[in-house]
């Protein structure tokens, strides 16, 4: 018998996050094995009137394709793929790992060549998404393989993710829209900004944030959720960032990431661990090196990081930068085909400051 | 600890069956259970130089459309469905479950409805292979739902599948080219018959053949595979069949099926148990109730029924016949939503007269007609 809450879960994405309307084609991806929830969604999307277009997969396939197909094999965009892409009108990504690592075998250098060739797919994806022409939703679902990168036990990490998400309340959406009223007084408020001071430990970074559009991210895009964000000036952002917690990204371990900007550029990298595929990361394209997103987490009942972006990076009195991708709808001209979000940590003696004036401190908005 | 047959199968499949080439667009349809099938496909097709995608079918999640679904739901066939037939190469859709009983609670006349929807699809995809543009296998991973339904053990369920295929031979590519020349020389002489009866018990039927092709099978769009097979002139089937075996449709089973055809259409159909099912799928259009395929299972290595059309029709010494769609390189021109095939056990005392000469009895070709069939070490 499956979890309730996983039920309830796909309430929430369904009715709420992807707002399913009548008619809409409703792209469902994630691993295979999280066929509990992609029937649970299947149901509450068809209830809704929506068309499945079920696209579960296997990622040993994705790591065996990336580790073994020819250069051609890997470039070659298939009109599959293009009609994946451009049918549906919405589209859920089911985040449920049953190895993190699953991808660790894959030579960084092939994961590039596997991005670059869908960038032009990616690109427009993102641009119909920025436009409101499309929907999206990334959801991440509790799995031992996310728990042990959390050092929890599968309970504690589903007591964690629920949690997080506010599944258990009485009426999740009521919450969200709440915690949206929340976030919206801090997106009006970063709104009036042009420079944006971070200061931490080894930490003081400015960034230009004027003539962009902060977003309030109220559960609708991800879920869990809980951030506000933008895309900063690509070449005005100046000074270093230390990142607080380890991160995992394409199953690689890094910990200790401190970077040091010149006119939006990294010219400078440091890790304690990961060193050696962070370079590679930062050359993946010309994007890679400056900065797509700037944004604060704001969900409060995540406290603890684990090793997961998807929720460190909404912890409440964090910030976060990702190098490459940006939004277009923030305003964000950055192109890469990385996206690599990175969290600092601002609740032990973190300040914002919003041109010189003292926007947050240990993480609080004031 | 891998199971090497695992391997060859999917080697089988991606050379002889589908001879996959450089470049072509290889789309690979499989329940989630079949991954280790999967894999070594996918491996096969980056081998051979394709582009393998991979299209998985996610546990409960058909049912659980079927279950909520509108009449108009049901009837919606996604855009990309056709487009999407219209842009691969080369299709496997590998066959498993986790539970065959899956869609049991489901009104037929609701999984007859997306059936439906889906015939463009069907159609094109027919046209696309009878035109040689479009290659296809079907075949079958060994899972505990089959196994399950065959009654045994997934281990000696594992023996029976491999063993179907020949795989247990060091060279199985081999022994299907060498059995694929047999088989022509069937096909080419039953090319020549204008009708065929069928005698067996309950059975009196006869099916129209002349100037439609007969196609031999030997593990290239089935595998395992095993049987010569037409697409019977429409409007000539007459008489009575009773099918030994229970005819399956999504799960369902259909005990005792007996069909009378007039003029080529079902004019009476009995069953023992099911025969709502049956009455129902026979209705879901015009072409449902006319014969689309005409067959005769030709794999010796196939000797049980186990409840899976993919094995059960290619038992040596079995006739099968299918209502709805035929296939258009037969020169079949029947369409229908519908391709539903059962089966008539021929081993003891059947009997198959082409324009009046005894050819084949108990279940073997005659001498006279045909070479034996039984593959080698068997």
């Amino acid at each position: 018998m499956p979890d309730p809450r996983l039920e309830s879960l796909a309430e929430v994405i369904c009715g709420y996050s992807l707002d399913v309307q009548p008619g809409e084609i409703i792209r469902i991806t994630g691993p295979a094995s999280a066929h509990e929830f992609i029937a649970a969604v299947t149901r509450n999307v068809t209830r809704l009137g929506g068309m499945p277009m079920l696209r579960p997969s296997f990622p040993s396939v994705e790591a065996l394709m990336l580790s073994r197909g020819s250069d051609e094999q890997l470039t070659t965009v298939t009109e599959l793929d293009r009609l994946d892409a451009d049918v549906p009108s919405k589209t859920l990504t089911i985040w449920a790992d049953r190895n993190t690592r699953y991808m660790s075998e894959v030579p960084p250098d092939r994961q590039a060549l596997w991005s670059r060739a869908r960038r032009e797919l990616n690109d427009r994806f993102f641009e119909r998404l920025a436009r409101g022409e499309i929907g999206w939703c990334g959801v991440t679902l509790p799995t031992q393989a996310f728990a042990q990168d959390a050092g929890m036990s599968l309970a504690e990490f589903e007591d964690f993710v629920y949690g997080a998400g506010h599944v258990s309340d009485p009426d999740p959406v009521a919450y969200w829209r709440s915690q949206s009223q929340r976030q919206a007084r801090v997106v009006d408020r970063m709104s009036t900004v042009t420079e944006l001071r971070i200061v931490a430990e080894d930490t003081d970074l400015t960034l230009d944030v004027s003539g962009r559009t902060w977003l309030n991210a109220d559960g609708r895009e991800n879920f869990p959720d809980g951030e506000v964000f933008t895309s900063p000036q690509e070449q005005r952002t100046q000074g270093h960032i230390t990142f607080s917690f380890d991160a995992t990204y394409h199953g690689r371990e890094f910990g200790g990431v401190r970077l040091w900007f010149e006119d939006g550029r990294v010219v400078r990298h440091e890790a304690t661990r990961g060193a050696e595929f962070l370079a590679g990361m930062l050359d993946m394209d010309e994007g890679a090196r400056y900065v797509g997103e700037v944004a604060f987490g704001m969900n409060d009942e995540i406290q603890r990081a684990t090793n997961n972006v998807a929720f460190d990076e909404k912890i409440g009195g964090t910030t976060h930068i990702a190098l490459g991708a940006a939004f277009p709808e923030a305003g964000g001209t950055n192109r890469s085909s990385l996206h690599w979000d990175i969290v600092c940590d601002l609740r032990h003696g973190g300040e914002v400051y919003g041109d010189g004036e003292l926007l947050a401190r240990d993480g609080a908005f004031l | 600890m891998i199971d090497l047959r695992v391997e060859r199968l999917a080697q089988v499949v991606c050379r002889h069956s589908l001879a996959a080439k450089p470049g072509e667009l290889m789309l690979i349809e499989a329940p989630a259970v079949a991954e280790p099938l999967v894999i070594e496909l996918v491996k096969a097709a980056l081998e051979a130089g394709a582009l393998p995608r991979v299209r998985v079918a996610s546990e409960g999640a058909q049912l659980a459309f079927l279950s909520e679904a509108s009449e108009e739901q049901l009837r919606t066939l996604l855009p990309s469905a056709l487009p999407e037939m219209e842009a691969i190469d080369l299709r496997v859709a590998v066959h498993a479950s986790v539970n065959t009983r899956e869609l049991s609670g489901v009104d037929p006349a609701r999984v007859a409805a997306v059936q439906e929807s889906r015939k463009p699809v069907m159609d094109r995809y027919m046209q696309r292979s009878a035109a040689g543009e479009l290659r296809w296998c079907v075949t079958a991973f060994p899972c505990q739902a089959f196994a399950q339904d065959a009654d045994l053990s997934l281990d000696a369920y594992e023996d029976f599948v491999y063993r179907a295929g020949w795989l247990h031979l060091d060279d199985p590519v081999a022994a299907w080219q060498g059995f694929a020349g047999t088989l022509r020389q069937i096909a080419d002489r039953l090319a020549g018959v204008r009708e065929l009866r069928v005698v067996a018990e309950d059975t009196d039927l006869t099916v129209g053949v002349e100037g439609r092709r007969w196609i031999p099978c030997h593990g290239d769009r089935n595998f395992p595979d095993g049987e010569v097979y037409t697409g019977p002139i429409e409007t000539a089937t007459r008489g009575d069949v009773r099918f030994s075996y229970p005819a399956i449709f999504g799960g369902r089973e259909v005990q005792d099926v007996r069909l009378r055809f007039e003029g080529g259409r079902v004019v009476r159909s009995e069953a023992a148990g099911g025969a709502e099912l049956l009455g129902q799928m026979l209705a879901i259009d015009d072409g449902a109730s006319i014969l689309g395929e005409f067959a005769i299972g030709t794999n010796y290595g196939v000797q049980r029924f186990t409840k899976q059309i993919l094995f059960d029709e290619k038992i040596g010494g079995t006739c099968h016949m299918a209502v709805g769609a035929g296939y258009p390189e037969t020169g079949s021109t029947n369409t229908s939503g519908l391709h539903w095939d059962m089966v008539c056990d021929l081993r003891s005392g059947g009997e198959i007269y082409a324009d009046g000469e005894l050819i084949h009895r108990d279940g073997r070709f005659l001498p006279a007609f045909a070479p034996d069939l039984t593959p080698p070490e068997m």
